[in-house]
């Protein structure tokens, strides 16, 4: 009897195990066929068995992976279960992800696919079969999209049953992601500025010729492209901006696929752990390491804002402050240098403390962001004119005696509280010589936690008052100084140059802003700022009578608000800068994302030199490595479209992009390989080398396809 | 003596307004820039619309302007036509003061692409409450939105900064019957925008059908 009774059950099996099938149809023509597939011939009570929804699509059309990507929806499955039935999560094959106009990208499955879930019987089933029924629904489209559902159904015969539909099955649970290895290979997310960065690495990453990162984030964080920002052969580096309302959100689960190629059916993912906690651990030490290194290099810069053109004649000020100083008591010195130091702290803890509280209140902060506000700009130009007047000796006249207590002439009378306030101005004209130069490292800390940034600003106060803590504290070196004398004032005026310096470099900014109309109305005001002061100067002292100085004051006054309306109020606030000609010299083209796709469209890889006038880390970038001779002959050889993005007035196109690569700033450079390939991320300091092994990596990827 | 005083005083007073100026200045710029898209200019644009009249952006600065991505093929558009939401929508919020802008992105040849004509009948066929159908067929106006979505809606605020970018609602179905159930995030975006609150939710996902761009 047994014989029959299995052939029997092998018989129905095979009627039965496929269930019904229904189709999706759209003017007369089958889009998608959907049906039910088992793992087995028969239900054994109580033992787990897998079900899965087969979509049939026809050529071309696709359907949606879990996390469909910038459009489209995930397919649905809604059981009507018997009572007692369960049924688990769907699993989901490593979709392909496709590329639409308009930098669309979409998750999805081509021809078919196999979504399976696990499903477990009652430990006891009445009657001898069982019929199982869904609701499906999904979203197909090709170059339209058209809604579907079907209610699929199966009948399963109880009992023992044998394997089934074991060809279909195995196809995709090969595609199914695995889970993270547990040797070898680590996953560490940071967060870094709107998203967050993953880096991947163990040994075998190098022989896939394609890996990539494929999110599925929660409904409420809105995900953008991943992108690769580095790749050798143990390290994989991406990059996942994202939005969502927890701003210290870090990781996301999603899949890492890697393979031959992104449509291979041999290609592989593993699920990504999302800040497991051993991860977490073994990845603080290099973490913290990091971050000392970060925190010694604020340091280095702090001490040499010190030297920079804005700074360095507030500290000579400081300087002669110590030089005078040299004859009297330790401690007047150690009072006096502590003052100063705890000045410039002050300053930073105000500043770090404004910044962190923006950021917590869910603000996107930058720095040097100020330099792409012309009005800012120009301010701190007045500013640094005036100042320089001042040194040149033009008003409050130079009584050497007088001189050396400086602009704020506090320093004497109110002693301690004097070089306090000496150390806020100091760290106050710091800032502008800050942005082009610590902008990048800041721009980096504000990508991390509240403590990280004090921190930062804390290491950067620590090395600009570093010299005059020693010197406060070793007041015996001060002797290294030389005494007093009239040499004080002519360095006093060698400083006044040094700002002029520095108020060309923020006119060659406003330049850049507002054109030459708007550089020349900005500089005749300073010339009306300049007699302003020289009336000050000349008038506006002690030995005149109060008659000639309320005369003073009231000139001073009309010049500066009739010169500030007319020449700023209405000549220079209307200026814009010409529009950039259509060939910059050297191949450059101004960047347009409309541009970059015709470009890439045609298949032309390109190179974005994300800039900016007050830039300095971008003009020595551009002068030594892409203005290079055999960098230039290196684009033109490979074909490379070169396009300058400029971010001096800070354009919001050129922002959005910025932050879709996770940037608060410029410098930023980006290599499109023009074979819809991932885009290569350059590091902030370029080298010639780097530039042209990308290049090369570049047409090799370009010619193996 | 006093008059030295004096000029002390003036140098102190002097300082201090340079100080606070720059402070202030240095606060005001340096800070004040959200994240992008919401939070940063809308960029500028002039189109077409189903009558033939240019329309643009900037004739609108001073009010609140809703920019919804438009092709009447698709589900997800249909959804919201189909069931009356969107021109309910439309009619409250004109009927508010507020400029609704909406475009259709897609590329001559591509699904829903309209001619003024074809737009005009839309118009009327389907009783919209829109200021204006523009016409986009290039989609240059859809790609520096980065509008990925139809429908994708945008919220732009007097001020003309972007203050809601995303989905039109809260469930991400082709379905009718789900609007009742859903959470209206433009209307959201704008009744709190209006009343002078922050948007509590500006960025949310967009769902439907892709832009059917060239």
């Amino acid at each position: 009897m047994a014989l029959p009774r299995t052939l029997i059950t092998s018989f129905a099996a095979l009627v039965l195990m496929a269930g019904h099938s229904a189709a999706q149809t759209y003017e007369g023509r089958e889009l998608v066929r959907a049906e039910l597939v088992a793992d087995t011939s028969a239900v054994t009570p109580g033992k787990p068995f897998t079900v899965g929804l087969l979509l049939h699509m026809v050529p071309g059309w696709h359907t949606y992976w879990r996390f469909p990507g910038d459009a489209g929806i995930p397919t649905e499955i809604k059981w009507n279960l018997p009572a007692g039935w369960k049924a688990g999560e769907i699993q989901w094959p490593i979709p392909l992800k496709l590329d639409e106009p308009g930098d669309i990208q979409i998750y999805g499955y081509h021809d078919e696919v196999l979504l399976m879930q696990e499903m477990t019987p009652p430990a006891s089933l009445n009657g001898s079969a069982v019929q199982l029924t869904a609701d499906a629904s999904w979203l197909v489209c090709e170059k339209i999209c058209i809604p579907g559902s079907a209610t699929v159904r199966m009948d399963l015969p109880v009992g023992s049953g044998a394997a089934a539909n074991q060809q279909i099955f195995a196809r995709f649970r090969k595609l199914l992601p695995q889970p993270w290895p547990s040797k070898g290979m680590t996953a560490k997310w940071t967060r870094a500025g709107p998203g967050a960065r993953l880096v991947i690495e163990g040994d075998g990453l190098a022989k896939n010729g394609f890996v990539d990162f494929y999110p599925a984030p929660p409904p409420k964080v809105v995900v953008s492209h991943p992108v690769v920002e580095n790749r050798d052969d143990k390290r994989i580096t991406f990059r996942i901006p994202f939005d969502s309302a927890d701003k210290n959100l870090a990781s996301l689960n999603g899949v890492f696929v890697f393979g031959s190629s992104p449509d291979s059916p041999d290609r592989s993912g593993w699920a990504v752990p999302v800040s497991a906690p051993n991860a977490a651990s073994s990845a603080a030490p290099t973490a913290q390491q990091g971050l000392i290194t970060l925190f010694f290099f604020g340091f280095l810069g702090g001490l040499i804002l010190n030297l920079m053109p804005c700074v360095l004649p507030v500290i000579s000020l400081k300087i002669f402050g110590f030089v005078r100083q040299a004859g009297q008591t330790r401690s007047k010195i150690l009072r006096s240098g502590l003052a100063f130091a705890a000045g410039i702290f002050a300053w930073f803890i105000a500043l770090g403390l404004l910044l962190v509280g923006l950021k917590s209140a869910g603000h996107q902060i930058t720095w040097a962001f100020q330099f792409t506000d012309p009005y800012f700009v120009f301010g701190m130009a007045v500013l640094v004119l005036v100042f320089a007047l001042n040194m040149f000796g033009v008003f409050e006249v130079s009584l050497p005696q007088r001189a050396t207590r400086g602009m704020l002439g506090l320093t004497d009378r109110e002693g301690e509280a004097g070089s306090f306030v000496q150390g806020v101005f100091a760290t106050l004209l710091a800032t502008p010589c800050t942005a082009p130069y610590l902008g990048t490292a800041l721009g980096f800390a504000f990508t991390q936690s509240g403590i990280v940034i004090m921190a930062m600003f804390m290491s950067i106060a620590a090395g600009m008052a570093f010299p005059y803590v020693l010197l406060a504290a070793q007041p015996a070196w001060l002797r290294f100084l030389p005494k007093p004398g009239p040499w004080m004032n002519h360095v006093r005026q060698v400083m006044g140059f040094l700002l002029l310096a520095t108020l060309l470099f923020l006119l060659y900014v406003v330049g850049a802003q507002r054109g030459l109309e708007g550089l020349i109305w900005a500089s005749a005001f300073l010339l009306v700022v300049s007699v302003a002061c020289w009336i000050k100067g000349i008038f506006l002292v002690p030995t005149a009578s109060l008659r000639s100085r309320s005369i003073a004051v009231i000139v001073i006054l009309v010049m500066l608000l009739g010169g500030g309306a007319y020449f700023i109020g209405q000549k220079f606030r209307t200026s814009t800068a010409s529009q950039l000609a259509n060939s910059e010299p050297g191949g450059w083209q101004p960047f347009s994302p409309s541009l970059l796709q015709a470009e890439l469209q045609q298949g032309h890889p390109v190179f974005v030199d994300f800039t900016a006038a007050w830039c300095l880390n971008c003009k020595f970038n551009e002068a030594r490595v892409l203005e290079n001779a055999v960098v230039r002959d290196a684009f033109q050889q490979h074909g490379v479209t070169k396009l300058k993005a400029d971010w001096t007035s800070g354009d919001p196109v050129i922002t959005k992009i910025l932050q879709q690569f996770g940037r608060v700033g410029v410098p930023f450079y980006v290599l499109y390989p023009g074979n819809s390939a991932e885009p290569v991320v350059f590091p902030e300091l370029l080298t010639k080398d780097l530039v042209l092994e990308r290049l090369e990596g570049v047409s090799r990827r370009v010619a193996s396809q | 003596m006093k008059a030295y005083r004096a000029e002390w005083l003036l140098n102190n007073m002097i300082t201090k307004t340079i100080l606070t100026a720059v402070s202030s200045l240095v606060a005001v710029t340096l800070f004040a820039a959200d994240s992008p898209p919401v939070g940063s200019n809308a960029p500028q644009f002039s189109l077409p619309d189903a009558k033939g009249k240019t329309q643009a952006l900037a004739d609108f600065k001073g009010k609140y302007v809703v920019l919804e991505w438009f092709n009447p093929q698709c589900p997800f558009v249909k959804k919201h036509y189909g069931s009356g939401n969107m021109q309910k929508l439309q009619q409250d919020f004109t009927g508010k003061g507020v400029v609704w802008l909406t475009i259709d992105s897609s590329a001559p040849g591509a699904e829903g692409n309209l001619t003024a004509e074809q737009a005009g009948a839309v118009v009327n066929s389907w009783k919209t409450h829109q200021t204006a159908l523009l016409l986009d067929p290039e989609g240059k106006v859809g790609r520096a939105y980065g509008a990925k979505n139809t429908p994708h809606m945008f919220v732009i605020n007097p001020e003309g900064k972007v203050v809601y970018e995303g989905a039109i609602d809260s469930k991400a179905t082709p379905n009718p019957a789900d609007i009742a159930n859903s959470t209206n995030y433009v209307k959201v975006a704008l009744d709190e925008s209006m009343s002078g609150k922050p948007v509590s939710n500006p960025n949310t996902r967009p769902y439907g059908c892709s832009v059917k761009y060239q």
